[in-house]
């Protein structure tokens, strides 16, 4: 891997300020990781931590939207912005001679204008995003299973809010909201590739000089996994999707990297068990299985998709599959497999500036610390199965929901 | 930046070679020329039933060993079927190359193509093909190639029901006699390696490969029209076709930035008419394509019923506003967005694998990042200029899909 040095630093607004260098890469790459998401807001909020994101790109009081626009496009940054529960994080990558640019840019948009006009030409945009997600049954079928699968813990909330949270939504909601949430000491500005570190250093501490300090709570109250089966119809599907949830391991946990080779082992796409239960047999189109880390625990997920016809087996042979893990574990030969192909998986995250910026960044963000990819990689491939039985016995697959969606025609 | 290498093997096998010394891990795309434009009509879909039934067994390994073997080097793979042709891309250490190249010369020139596993890959394919209603922007643009192309290049990767439900398995065996081969197939590789290294693993696992080439049939199009999909969706979803100059044409690379200033960056005149000004719709854009001999643009957009037609009629006229000619600050940002995307697409081994792989495919040559710069810096305001008065983007095939018809 090529020589790539990490740095960090508190500036002294609380502004937490990281960077892994590579000086041979041919690009570099920023980005404001803000520690907050759909979990973080309260009752009336409902999605205004992705409308925010939107509301950020229209500008502040020394730019127009426009010019945010033109200014990224002059530099031909490749840049972005997503919203998640616990996340929100703008990011680009330039070549090296843009950064001190990019970097002005970004940290600009950290403090948004909010005006009135942009606010209701957005509102529409977002109406027509969420109505994009409600055309896509798999969408809809992870968003119901979350709500269902989260209860009355705050990880249950969309995203994206609903239509009615959203027509509702206020300029002066959002306010308070940035006020509340973007803080000092609630955000992690990263950067990755080809910079200088006091340089870069030196530009944010004159850029973020004047923002609003503090830490903004989170609340974390119990969660106790719902089992169960649920069964809903959708009109707009033709075939069958469904999900099984189950706990996992946390991001701030090292288990968290056993709990994906395990997701591996039952849902690889192309060697996983599901696979050759499933899809190899042609009774579903794919089944899948992968691990989601949130902030203080984890879920696994189980994906499949198929003829309607097969619901009943499809379902079953899921549920075989789950118990034969938690009954008899994994062999030390498919765990050689799966955590081989992890690894490699770990060696193509760090082939580009990008990739490196969001593992870093949001490493970072969950753990306060750094984890150097072949430090995780080195740690992956000494995984043992025991480890793996470990994770099985703290985690219980008894404990899964399983989500279906149905088409209507078919009853 | 590093200049591709080029070879080929007595048999027609091309290997193109893009050595990145910096890069501890190493990319591979191997392109056969079977797809949906060679599929014969009433075996539509027989180039994506194959690809899936590849890889039930090959040489001494059945579908589960040649699994494990591929996982116990570590390799990540992906396969997908197209219009023009059928990849195979892989991504691994290079240590483990030439075994997985060995690999990958059992899963093409000697699948096993078992009976008993027929029909489990039918069904998949059914499903896949019914998995289209659920997407309605994939089924859209289905639809807007089927009506553009009168070749067969309009017909579906998936096929059809009647298709899919007759093909058997003698049928798909004589399909991979005649259309896998090494006429035409090109083995591209890209990452942490030595073109020599990779030249002889594929001249000892691919040097004794005999097989077909079914080829393409010449581009054939509809006259221009609008048609409609009725289905009960939130959002219309609508789809613009239009005529384009093909790789390798002088003004190629002019039409490429014509299409990133219509939709490169936000500040594009689609996403700054549509969305920004207008707020019609989340997504909105316009994308070059193109198919051997053959260029197109495609632009699209999702809106509710009640602004279909706002959305539509505006899309057009920034399209056709392209013919009075662009600002220099326009090419400008055009230009030095394509130069970034190709530097950061020299970071990633995968995405040089399959860009030269396709170089290869549609123009018989594989060029360097620093070649497709220089082209695309030679594009001057007056060349533009020239290219839109000349060539401007009007009378397109108009695509709907929604539960109304859009005027």
């Amino acid at each position: 891997m090529a020589r790539v040095e990490f740095h960090e630093a508190t500036l002294p607004n609380g502004l937490k300020v990281i960077a892994e260098v590579n000086p041979e890469a041919k690009s570099a790459a920023a980005g404001y990781f803000v520690r907050t998401g759909s979990r973080d807001e309260v009752a009336g909020e409902e999605g205004i931590s992705h409308f925010l994101e939107h509301m950020v790109f229209k500008g502040s009081e020394r730019r127009s939207a426009w010019d945010v626009n033109r200014e990224f496009d002059e530099m031909g940054a490749k840049y972005n912005a997503f919203t998640n529960e616990e996340m929100t994080v703008f990011y680009g990558a330039v070549l090296p001679e843009f950064l001190p640019r990019l970097l002005d840019l970004l940290s600009d948009l950290m403090q948004p204008a909010l005006r009135e006009e942009d606010f209701e030409s957005e509102r529409k945009v977002i109406l027509e995003e969420i109505a994009l997600y409600r055309d896509r049954p798999d969408a809809v079928l992870f968003e119901r299973a979350q709500r269902r699968y989260f209860g009355s813990h705050p990880l249950a909330r969309p995203v994206l809010g609903t239509p009615e949270s959203i027509s509702r939504m206020r300029l002066a909601q959002m306010r308070s909201y940035h006020a509340r949430r973007y803080l000092t000491g609630n955000m992690t500005l990263a950067f990755a590739g080809n910079l200088v570190w006091e340089e870069a250093l030196l530009l944010a501490e004159t850029m973020t000089s004047g923002w609003r300090r503090g830490k903004a709570p989170r609340n974390y109250p119990g969660f106790k996994p719902r089992p169960g089966l649920e069964r809903d119809r959708f009109d707009k599907a033709t075939q069958l999707y469904t999900t099984f949830v189950a706990p996992g391991v946390s991001a701030r946990r090292e288990e968290r990297y056993t709990a994906r080779v395990l997701a591996e082992i039952l849902g690889d796409p192309d060697n996983g068990r599901l696979f050759w239960r499933l899809v190899d047999t042609g009774l579903a189109e794919s089944a899948v299985a992968f691990h989601h880390e949130f902030d203080e625990l984890g879920a696994f997920y189980v994906f499949a998709q198929g003829d309607p016809a097969n619901e009943e087996a499809i379902s079953e042979a899921v549920r075989e599959e789950l118990q034969r893990l938690r009954a008899s574990g994994v062999s030390s030969e498919e765990l050689g497999r799966a955590k081989l192909k992890a690894a490699t998986s770990l060696v193509f995250a760090g082939e580009t500036t990008l990739s490196r910026l969001f593992y870093v960044g949001a490493n970072y963000s969950y753990t306060g610390r750094y984890e150097p990819l072949d430090a995780v990689r080195r740690w992956v491939l000494h995984l043992e199965t025991y480890h793996v039985e470990e994770l099985l016995e703290e985690h219980d697959f008894a404990e899964t929901l399983e989500y279906r969606l149905v088409p209507t025609a078919k009853d | 930046m590093a200049v591709p290498t080029v070879d080929t093997l007595d048999n027609g096998l091309h290997v193109v070679v893009e050595e990145q010394p910096w890069n501890p891990g190493v990319s591979f795309t191997i392109l056969v020329p079977a797809g949906a434009v060679n599929d014969p009509p009433e075996l539509q879909g027989a180039a994506s039933m194959l690809e899936t039934w590849l890889w039930k067994g090959a040489g001494p390994r059945d579908a589960r060993l040649f699994a494990d073997s591929l996982d116990a080097l570590g390799v990540r793979r992906q396969s997908g079927t197209g219009i023009e042709y059928t990849t195979f891309s892989a991504s691994l250490l290079p240590e483990g190359l030439p075994a997985a190249l060995e690999l990958y010369a059992d899963l093409l020139m000697r699948p096993r193509l078992p009976d008993d596993a027929f029909e489990s890959v039918r069904s998949l394919a059914l499903q896949e093909l019914a998995a289209v209603e659920d997407q309605p922007m994939r089924k859209l643009m289905q639809h807007l190639r089927r009506e553009a192309f009168t070749s067969s290049h309009g017909q579906p990767v998936e096929g059809t029901r009647e298709t899919l439900e007759a093909m058997t398995p003698a049928v798909l065996r004589a399909e991979h006699a005649r259309r896998y081969g090494p006429e035409g197939t090109i083995v591209a590789v890209a990452g942490g390696v030595e073109p020599g290294v990779v030249r002889r693993a594929v001249e000892a696992h691919f040097g004794a490969w005999r097989g077909g080439r079914a080829g393409e049939p010449p581009v054939a199009l509809s006259k221009p029209h609008g048609f409609h999909v009725s289905q009960e969706t939130e959002q219309v979803q609508i789809g613009l076709f239009y005529e384009d100059v093909p790789p390798g044409h002088y003004d190629f690379y002019a039409a490429r930035l014509a299409a990133s200033i219509l939709s490169g960056g936000m500040s594009s005149r689609l996403f700054t008419e549509v969305r920004e000004k207008r707020g019609l719709v989340y997504s909105v854009g316009a994308s070059p394509g193109s198919v051997k001999g053959f260029g197109y643009l495609i632009a699209y957009a999702g809106t509710m019923p009640e602004r279909a037609s706002d959305t539509l009629e505006v899309i057009r006229q920034v399209i056709s506003g392209l013919r009075e000619g662009v600002t220099r600050a326009e090419l400008d940002r055009a230009k030095v967005g394509l130069r970034a995307d190709l530097v950061l697409a020299g970071e990633s081994s995968r995405a040089r694998a399959a860009a030269l792989a396709r170089d290869m495919f549609i123009l018989g040559r594989a060029r360097g990042l620093e070649e497709v710069e220089a082209e695309v810096m030679d594009v001057t305001l007056d060349r533009i200029d020239l290219f839109l008065s000349k060539h401007p983007y009007e009378n397109p095939w108009v695509g709907t899909l929604g539960p109304v018809e859009v005027a």
